[in-house]
């Protein structure tokens, strides 16, 4: 598992990898917190929440997950830096998810985009690429 | 990736991929350029971009992009498409996440020998009155249902509560404030984000600017808009914030469900879109509408900021501070408008992202101080490069429904400037030209970069010589502030 920054003229994009959607879900939640803060040891571990989500299908799900993430961001400051995923299906998201308050971001996300949103399988599992308005 | 071979030059800077490229295209695509520019087009997706908006329903003469085109999602950067009524489409994606970006240029009796001693003051008032930056709320807390005023009104909300005057509304796009907004179309969720914003700049691309008219083309022109040789202007360039990056997510994600109702075969998902006379379409249009006049009451707000901060700083010092408005544009917008298509009136719903309107003279849509000149456009260019003012022509009517470029579109992607580019360093430089530098991120300046950016004067070359707007005045930088 993992995630790589592509070349994006405008924006940025992110290729992300997971031997399964639940470690893809959790690379691309750690991908864009990446985005977000340089240096991912300093954020404090201090705050839960449980977030629950459902979409019509996992693109929208994806979608939606790191959106959720991108509001904390921007409406507390707030940086998950830890995140179990305890229930996930194409349509539906359990997750508890644990970070603190950053003085600075180094970057908003201002929207996660569909833009040519597709989950596709490869050898080691699967792979996605997304694209972050900034 | 589409090749030369696949597109025909129609003239000296237009160029049109024929509708029979793709299956799946209603009407050709088509594009502005120069020699130098197209090298750029033709190395990132921009193109098959703009071929996917060709392929909208409801799409009329064909989709449209300036030479500032790059690089976006769903839509190109620079894209103009219009869809006829009552059954063609409204896209989300072909408006963006910050509805209503666009930029406001203020002027003042001021020249540079003037202010000059006090430009690093000014430059640091600015920046402290100015909220910018990531999560950063502003001055104004709204009360009880006070948001939704904002996102009725727009502007003329600001300045009822005192931030600004009916001179400024009178030279503002749709005077600050779209009829038809409904704020009950707005999320929870969005107007939660909203409440604390107006009056922030944010971060990004976004920035304030002071500014000298370097040269002026069009000295009746400019004389008439307010502008001469030498005098000081400010910029603001932002948008409607958390709210409207909301409100674009709340629909776009709204419209994957209805997509197949409406039987909707899209290219790629971020075009999702529904007819305009469906209540999905008329809700995101009511609420993309309330989202515009947030942005508009965002940028009142900081007029009224720039203008305490010029009184803090220059009062009993310059013979006189007064900042006055010259005109604010929108560059991401959709809006209902009447053009010609073989010789009839039509009434379309023309999505500009990354692009502005820029209306000839005799339309009717223009304040009556500029309504025999033609609308004035603004186009800021990359930081520490110049910025442009330009006036609507009456063949950017025929042409490009109203529509010319927004500002000089990015060349280089936001990882290559990160890496090849050091924020303290730029800073360093660019003080070095005179040009003071504000900035929270030295990452984000890096990104910024002027070398990031297609060259202002030649996206600006294109427009003018095609005849899609005409330049008036140049403006080069003395101080930027980012978030």
């Amino acid at each position: 598992m993992g995630f790589e920054e592509v070349e994006h003229t405008a924006d940025h994009a992110m290729r992300i990898f997971g031997e399964n959607l639940k470690e893809l879900f959790v690379s691309a939640a750690e991908g864009m917190s990446s985005l977000m803060v340089a240096d991912m040891s300093g954020i404090a571990g201090e705050i839960d929440k449980t977030i629950e989500l459902e979409a019509i299908d996992p693109e929208s799900l994806l979608v939606e997950w790191l959106s959720e993430l991108a509001y904390w961001a921007e409406a507390e400051m707030l940086i998950f830096k830890t995140f179990r995923i305890k229930h996930l299906t194409d349509n539906h998201l359990v997750a508890s998810v644990t970070g603190g308050k950053m003085p600075a971001l180094e970057k908003l996300i201002k929207a996660v985009t569909y833009h040519n949103l597709k989950i596709k399988k490869n050898q080691q599992g699967l792979e996605v690429t997304i694209v972050f308005d900034v | 990736m589409v090749q030369k071979h696949d597109f025909k030059q129609l003239d000296a800077h237009l160029f049109e991929v024929p509708a029979t490229f793709r299956e799946d295209m209603r009407v050709p695509a088509r594009f502005y350029a120069d020699a130098e520019l197209l090298k750029g087009i033709i190395t990132d997706n921009s193109l098959q971009q703009l071929i996917n908006t060709a392929t909208l329903p409801g799409v009329v003469k064909y989709a449209l992009a300036m030479p500032d085109i790059h690089q976006g999602y769903g839509f190109p950067i620079g894209g103009v498409v219009a869809t006829a009524l009552p059954d063609g489409v409204i896209s989300p994606g072909g408006v963006g996440y910050d509805i209503n970006c666009g930029v406001r240029l203020l002027a003042t009796h001021l020249n540079h020998e003037e202010i000059s001693p006090f430009v690093d003051d000014l430059a640091s008032v600015l920046y402290t009155n100015c909220p910018s930056g990531v999560g950063k709320g502003g001055h104004i807390k709204l009360k009880g249902r006070e948001l939704d005023q904002v996102l009725s009104q727009g502007a003329r909300w600001a300045v009822k509560k005192g931030f600004g005057s009916e001179a400024d509304l009178e030279c503002t796009e749709e005077s600050g404030c779209l009829d038809g907004a409904n704020p009950e179309k707005v999320s929870p969720r969005a107007k939660d984000r909203g409440q604390k914003q107006v009056g922030t700049l944010g971060a990004g691309n976004h920035f304030i600017e002071l500014d000298i008219v370097e040269t002026v083309l069009e000295p009746g022109i400019a004389q008439r808009i307010g502008l001469q040789e030498g005098q000081i202007a400010v910029q603001i360039h932002c948008g409607s914030r958390g709210l409207g990056h909301q409100v674009c997510g709340d629909y776009v994600k709204r419209f994957q469900k209805s997509i197949s109702r409406y039987g909707l075969n899209l290219p790629d998902r971020e075009l999702v879109c529904a007819p305009l006379s469906s209540p999905e379409g008329q809700d995101y249009l009511a609420a993309m509408k309330a989202a515009a006049n947030y942005a508009f009451a965002n940028r009142q707000v900081l007029t009224f900021h720039i203008r305490r901060s010029f009184e803090q700083v220059l009062a009993g010092r310059v013979s006189n501070h007064h900042v006055f408005q010259i005109y604010d544009i929108a560059h991401n917008m959709a809006k209902i408008e009447t053009h010609q298509i073989d010789g009839k009136n039509v009434q379309l719903c023309v999505h500009r992202k990354g692009a502005t309107r820029a209306f000839g003279p005799g339309s009717p849509e223009l304040p009556s101080v500029y309504r025999d000149i033609g609308q004035p456009v603004l186009v800021p260019g990359s930081m520490g490069t110049a910025s442009w003012v330009l006036v609507g022509t009456r063949e950017s009517m025929t042409q490009t429904f109203g529509s010319t470029c927004h500002g000089a579109g990015r060349t280089m992607s936001r990882k290559k400037a990160r890496k090849a580019i050091r924020g303290v360093t730029l800073r360093e430089e660019l003080e070095g030209r005179g040009i003071h530098i504000l900035a929270g991120s030295m990452p984000g300046l890096a990104e910024e970069a002027p070398a990031a950016y297609k060259d202002v004067d030649r996206v600006v070359e294109v427009v003018h010589t095609a005849g899609i707007a005409k330049k008036v005045a140049r403006l080069k930088p003395i101080a930027v502030i980012k978030g």
